[in-house]
């Protein structure tokens, strides 16, 4: 699939001529970005660094019905996903779109979760490059990751100053060059070439970083470990590292009920919380802050990549710069590898 | 400001003591210009301890957020004292704690800082963004100045300081065993007047504004885990029979829960705003704890945080208590 053009001034007509989709793209609430679904192409705030909360709650949002019920009726009423209708989520970055192509390995593992797959089957990811680092703690070149990253989109819009580059990797990019046809432009030569000595460039750019090697095989060594007393004595239990990181994908079901009318929903779960795991004797295997540490590091950076021969991590920094105490987990890894 | 081997030297004798088992001050952060919360358990940690207007955090918390596991058959509970760096504010929290019987006195060692003002983290990340640091602020008269990188940056101080700290009644610690500096006078005052800006609003145009703080709300709860007052041991938040609040997010579940979590703050929120601080979608949390203590002051006359001896407001009557706003 050949690149081609489309500059930056067709932007808003694209915007258009999508949102016959279910369109999705960065916006600003207040001073803080996230990702909503738009009517107006005037909405989307494309000159963005990263958003706050990751795109992952489009294919896997925050809560959903699976189904819906009557009291006294042993008839579920499902939930269909395909009516939602094909979505498009435009702007992302390389590294939540990495993000989602890790955690599709989990949802179509040892049981093929409908909901999910069925909403990554009708979203198309055009995702932008960053040309500068969105934050001081992105790593993602640590993690198989670039700032021009192509893992899970299905189109990559190069930024190439006053034009993008328009890549379709996937049939689903491929039907999307289709649909934007009359605004793109045949690329000039050039601009391929220029584009990869522009990512050694934004690679460059980013500033921290680790060598995961052998960090998979160490962690189950490390169990008992002073170190994860350390690393959680300041950990106020919160959901930010984990609800606000793209890969994490727990959740919970939960039935709601009212005036005999009910539906299940399931919900986003973190194993920072305090009733994560707990039993119902009232036992919980992770009984600590330290425990739930060791759990969240052990399984995006040992687990994970065990069974899926991914580390379940792609380096955004989230993470580190939401975190209201600086828990860091280059840090902890750093420590990791030094034990 | 804090002179930093007198802080040291008097956490080392602190730490030394045999009924002392922790204690809680600052060191420096990761990246950039941020501190974080230190954890000391014997003296040849203390030289990491720092002090400076980078140390938002509010240590009070740690004191409640203690995870207290059964102790092993055999074993004798740990009584010892933990001791805590607390700035003016942060010590209101330890008060009314304490006027809430959360612990006893004998339990904690406060050690004073007279604070001058910390910095807005977001603010002092977005003037330098691309400093990994360690980066050094220092308040210099009515400057903060930064070093980094072999640079020295000099910043109005107005410029980065925490909005709370703008309007901060209490730059001495009320409740000290040890103050590392001489007392701060108050520096500044509070007039409520962004309070007074919400409430003049109509109803449509609060609930629109709110609409759309509740509706960026993830439910992380660090609100509630970072608030040195959100101490029960079993939070409603996390009932699941009954269910008071649902997992579900969305603007009905988001607005209840900020109302409840709100309203158990009423007449016990000292105003450290550090709810408003973690927030990762920068709802404006202290707006809502701003109105309810300037309601409690007016109706009640009553300020938490303020005196160990205080009865609770909501655990105390007096026959005269206005009433004329219940329905």
């Amino acid at each position: 699939m050949a690149a081609k053009k489309l500059s930056k001034e067709k932007v808003g007509e694209v915007l258009q001529e999508l949102s016959k989709f279910r369109l999705i793209t960065p916006v600003k609430s207040d001073d803080v970005v996230l990702f909503r679904e738009i009517a107006d192409p005037k909405e989307a705030f494309l000159e963005y660094g990263n958003s706050t909360v990751p795109p992952k709650k489009v294919v896997f949002p925050q809560t959903e019905t699976l189904f819906r019920f009557t009291i006294g009726n042993p008839e579920l009423r499902e939930k269909n996903v395909e009516e939602e209708g094909t979505t498009v989520i435009f702007g992302l970055r390389p590294c939540d779109a990495r993000a989602m192509s890790i955690v599709d390995k989990l949802f179509s593992w040892d049981y093929e979760d409908p909901y999910y797959l069925k909403r990554r089957e009708l979203t198309t990811l055009v995702g932008m490059t960053c040309v500068q680092p969105p934050s001081i703690n992105c790593f993602c070149t640590s993690l198989q990751g670039s700032p021009f990253g192509k893992d899970g989109l299905d189109v990559l819009l190069v930024d190439m100053g006053d034009h993008f580059l328009f890549q379709p990797l996937t049939e689903k990019g491929a039907r999307m060059e289709e649909t934007l046809a009359s605004y793109l432009e045949d690329a000039s030569p050039g601009d391929v070439e220029r584009a990869s000595s522009m990512e050694e460039e934004a690679k460059g750019k980013i500033v921290r970083s680790i060598d995961p090697q052998g960090i998979a095989e160490k962690l189950p060594s490390l169990w008992e470990d002073p170190l994860w007393k350390r690393v959680s004595d300041a950990c106020l239990g919160c959901g930010i590292c984990t609800f606000l990181c793209p890969t994490c994908h727990c959740f919970d079901m939960q039935d709601e009920v009212e005036r005999g009318e009910g539906r299940r929903a399931r919900m986003w779960d973190s194993c920072m919380f305090c009733e994560y795991t707990l039993h119902a004797s009232g036992h919980n295997p992770r009984p600590t802050r330290k425990e739930r540490t060791r759990n969240r590091i052990s399984h995006k950076y040992s687990y994970y990549p065990k069974r899926f021969d991914v580390i379940a991590c792609v380096g955004c920094g989230r993470c580190i710069s939401l975190c209201p105490v600086n828990i860091d987990i280059l840090e902890i890894l750093e420590q990791v590898v030094e034990a | 400001m804090v002179d930093v081997s007198k802080l040291r030297e008097t956490a080392r004798e602190i730490i030394s003591r045999e009924d002392v088992r922790e204690l809680i001050g600052y060191r420096a952060g990761t990246y950039g210009f941020r501190a974080r919360p230190a954890f000391v358990y014997d003296p040849g940690e203390v030289d990491q301890l720092i002090f400076n207007p980078a140390c938002v955090n509010n240590l009070a918390t740690y004191i409640t957020l203690e995870e207290k596991l059964p102790v092993p058959r055999g074993q004798e509970p740990d009584l010892r004292k933990v001791a805590v760096m607390v700035k003016g504010c942060d010590s209101r929290a330890l008060v009314q704690q304490m006027a809430e019987n959360a612990y006893e006195r004998d339990r904690i060692l406060v050690i004073g800082i007279p604070c001058t003002g910390v910095v807005d983290m977001d603010k002092v990340q977005a003037r330098f963004p691309d400093v990994l640091g360690p980066g050094e602020i220092s308040l210099e008269g009515d400057k903060f100045v930064l070093i980094f990188d072999g640079r020295r940056e000099e910043i109005p101080k107005e410029e980065l300081l925490a909005d709370k700290c703008k309007r901060c009644r209490f730059p001495t610690p009320l409740v000290y065993d040890v103050l590392l500096d001489e007392e701060v006078a108050p520096f500044a005052t509070d007039d409520y007047s962004d309070v007074e800006a919400l409430e003049s609003r109509s109803q449509d145009e609060k609930w629109a504004y709110w609409e759309e703080k509740f509706s960026r709300c993830i439910r992380c709860y660090s609100c509630r885990n970072v608030c040195p007052m959100c101490y029960c041991n079993d939070c409603i938040l996390d009932r699941l029979r009954p269910q008071w609040i649902r997992r579900s997010v969305d603007i009905s579940e988001n607005t209840a829960f900020h109302i409840a979590r709100a309203y158990h703050l009423a007449g016990r929120c000292i105003q450290c705003g550090e709810c408003q601080r973690v927030c990762p979608v920068e709802i404006p949390l202290m707006e809502l704890n701003r109105k309810l203590y300037k309601d409690v002051e007016e109706l009640y006359d009553f300020e938490p945080g303020v005196k160990v001896d205080a009865p609770p407001l909501l655990s105390s009557y007096r026959p005269d208590d206005p009433e004329d706003f219940i329905l």
